[in-house]
């Protein structure tokens, strides 16, 4: 009876993952089947389960000069905002880690409400003195404001990881005498590398997502991947082959990602509050 | 050197006052005038603040703000709860069901929008099709009782896989001892969940819940990408509004005015977190 009630238990569990793998797969595989079907054959009822894949829709989105700018912006606003705040964020961290800081909480907690503060709160401002100063529309602005979500989180991230290198490592830097500029770079940088490329990921996978800023703060030169993917959202006239093509060139940079940061993404979602 | 640490968290104080504390005063600051994009900039005191707060349409916006994060975070941290409470008791295939999971969480709210406009649409998606068999008409984005529901069904497919990440993680790094003994003391599975596993979480369910609150009241993307707010105001929400009144209406300073009242509430939640967390800081 005892062994029994046992495995009712793993039954129900794996059946409850099961369903719950299939409510999560099913709906991008969809999408994904749809994006590969030809023009004639993507709403056919009853659906094709049988067809000819065809790249078609792929190839025009390559040939989409619009969507092809947005993809490298992406890229490029990504790569200089995360470059930025781990080298800010990693001395920041080295200080919070080493030495004594009055207002630390104070400063710890301005991290966390800037952190989550909304993001339309940043658009208008930003939007008038980028005007101004003749950063609306560019990489560095977008990286820029950026920072207020990605630099907190890093700042976090990196002194989490600091804080799991033993105290006796740091004292005999300094009996060796290195200055705190060589005890960073000689010492916590290579000891700390696997924490500064899971920070760069969980970055890297917000920056490429997020949408309300960059809706305000560019226009055509700095557009990013959401903006491009959200152009193909028409009500009068829509293109499913754009829809579905760009939601899936979209999507997959980031679940690989992610899976390379698979181990580190709890520590992530957390703050560092919680070991993964 | 005594100067030492303040030179290295100089460059993040500069970098985080220009990106959070200026638009903070620059909102405060242009939420007392009247300012419509153009030159003129009128000083108009609290009339901001008491036409938005009379106005009935404002409060159903917040209202709906509300009802959305309410439900979204009550279905999420239920299902996130359960699933990983199930998931837990596997001894094999955990990590390969948590990768799978995980997937949502990784794509953008804009591609989940595109992702249902598709499968929920109303003449070409599979879902109505199926729907159509038991003589359902379905119109998921388009009716004023539908539309709320189903955006609240969006976020709790994004995200219900945060909520199941970090309890999982929880729930596996909880020693095994006092579930040993309870087990000897012939608990059951689901006594011991209740009387010990859960209980020894309460501080990362509380986590869960601020950071999901929080996140749901900020919602954008996937009404702006979905209804864009209508039909009527039935899913206008906070932020999608405060970016209507900027670039449909033009008024600059009531916009503002919305969001730092907006902020006001973030920040007194995220203080009630850090109040009760504040083991974080060290």
């Amino acid at each position: 009876m005892n062994k029994f009630s046992k495995h009712k238990h793993l039954i129900t569990a794996y059946i409850v993952s099961f369903f719950a793998i299939a409510v999560t797969i099913l709906p991008i595989t969809w999408l994904f089947l749809l994006s590969i079907k030809s023009k004639g054959e993507t709403f056919t009822k009853p659906p094709k389960w049988l067809f000819n894949p065809t790249a078609q829709n792929y190839i025009d989105l390559w040939d989409n000069d619009l969507f092809k700018d947005t993809f490298v912006n992406s890229f490029f606003i990504t790569l200089i905002s995360i470059t930025l705040s781990i080298i800010i964020a990693i001395f920041a961290a080295y200080a919070l880690k080493r030495y004594q800081i009055r207002f630390r909480t104070a400063f710890m907690q301005w991290l966390l409400l800037a952190y989550m503060l909304p993001e339309f709160l940043f658009v208008l401002p930003m939007f008038a003195i980028y005007q101004t100063i003749g950063i609306y529309d560019t990489y560095i602005g977008m990286a820029l404001i950026y920072q207020v979500h990605v630099l907190p989180f890093s700042i976090w991230m990196l002194r989490s990881f600091l804080e799991e290198i033993p105290k006796e490592i740091d004292d005999a830097a300094y009996l060796d005498g290195c200055n705190p500029l060589q005890a960073i770079y000689k010492i916590y940088l290579p000891l700390i590398i696997p924490g500064i490329v899971a920070t760069a990921i969980l970055n890297g996978i917000w920056i490429w997502n997020e949408l309300a800023i960059a809706l305000g703060l560019t226009f055509f030169d700095a557009q990013p991947i959401t903006v491009g993917v959200a152009s193909f959202r028409g009500y009068a006239s829509i293109n499913w082959g754009g829809m579905t093509g760009s939601a899936i060139i979209s999507m997959i940079p980031m679940i690989l990602f992610a899976t390379f940061a698979q181990k580190h993404i709890v520590k992530g979602l957390t703050l560092g509050a919680v070991k993964g | 050197m005594k100067q030492t640490p303040y030179f290295f968290l100089l460059p993040s104080i500069l970098i985080l006052a220009f990106t959070s504390l200026y638009p903070i005063c620059y909102s405060i600051y242009y939420s007392f005038f009247n300012w419509n994009w153009g030159n003129q900039k009128d000083f108009v005191g609290l009339s901001n603040y008491i036409s938005l707060l009379t106005d009935k349409k404002f409060w159903i916006i917040i209202k709906n703000t509300f009802v959305f994060a309410f439900f979204a975070c009550l279905i999420e941290i239920i299902i996130g709860l359960l699933l990983a409470i199930y998931i837990d008791r596997l001894k094999f295939g955990s990590t390969i069901i948590r990768t799978l999971l995980l997937i949502p969480l990784m794509v953008s709210g804009i591609s989940v929008t595109m992702l249902f406009k598709v499968i929920l649409d109303n003449m070409f998606g599979i879902i109505p099709y199926f729907l159509s068999f038991i003589g359902i008409k379905s119109n998921f984005f388009g009716s004023y009782d539908a539309a709320m529901p189903t955006i609240i069904g969006l976020d709790v497919w994004w995200q219900t896989s945060f909520v199941f990440i970090i309890i999982l993680a929880g729930l596996q790094s909880i020693p095994s001892e006092p579930i040993e003994a309870a087990k000897m003391d012939g608990a059951t599975e689901w006594e011991i969940t209740r009387y010990i596993r859960l209980p020894m979480i309460r501080s990362l369910i509380f986590l869960v819940l601020i950071f999901r609150s929080i996140d749901t009241l900020k919602v954008f993307d996937i009404v702006w990408g979905t209804t864009g707010g209508g039909p009527g105001l039935a899913t206008e929400v906070l932020q999608t509004y405060a970016y209507r009144v900027a670039f449909s209406f033009l008024e600059m300073s009531t916009s503002m005015t919305i969001m730092v009242l907006f902020s006001f509430v973030v920040i007194l939640l995220t203080a009630i977190y850090s109040k009760f967390n504040k083991e974080i800081y060290e």
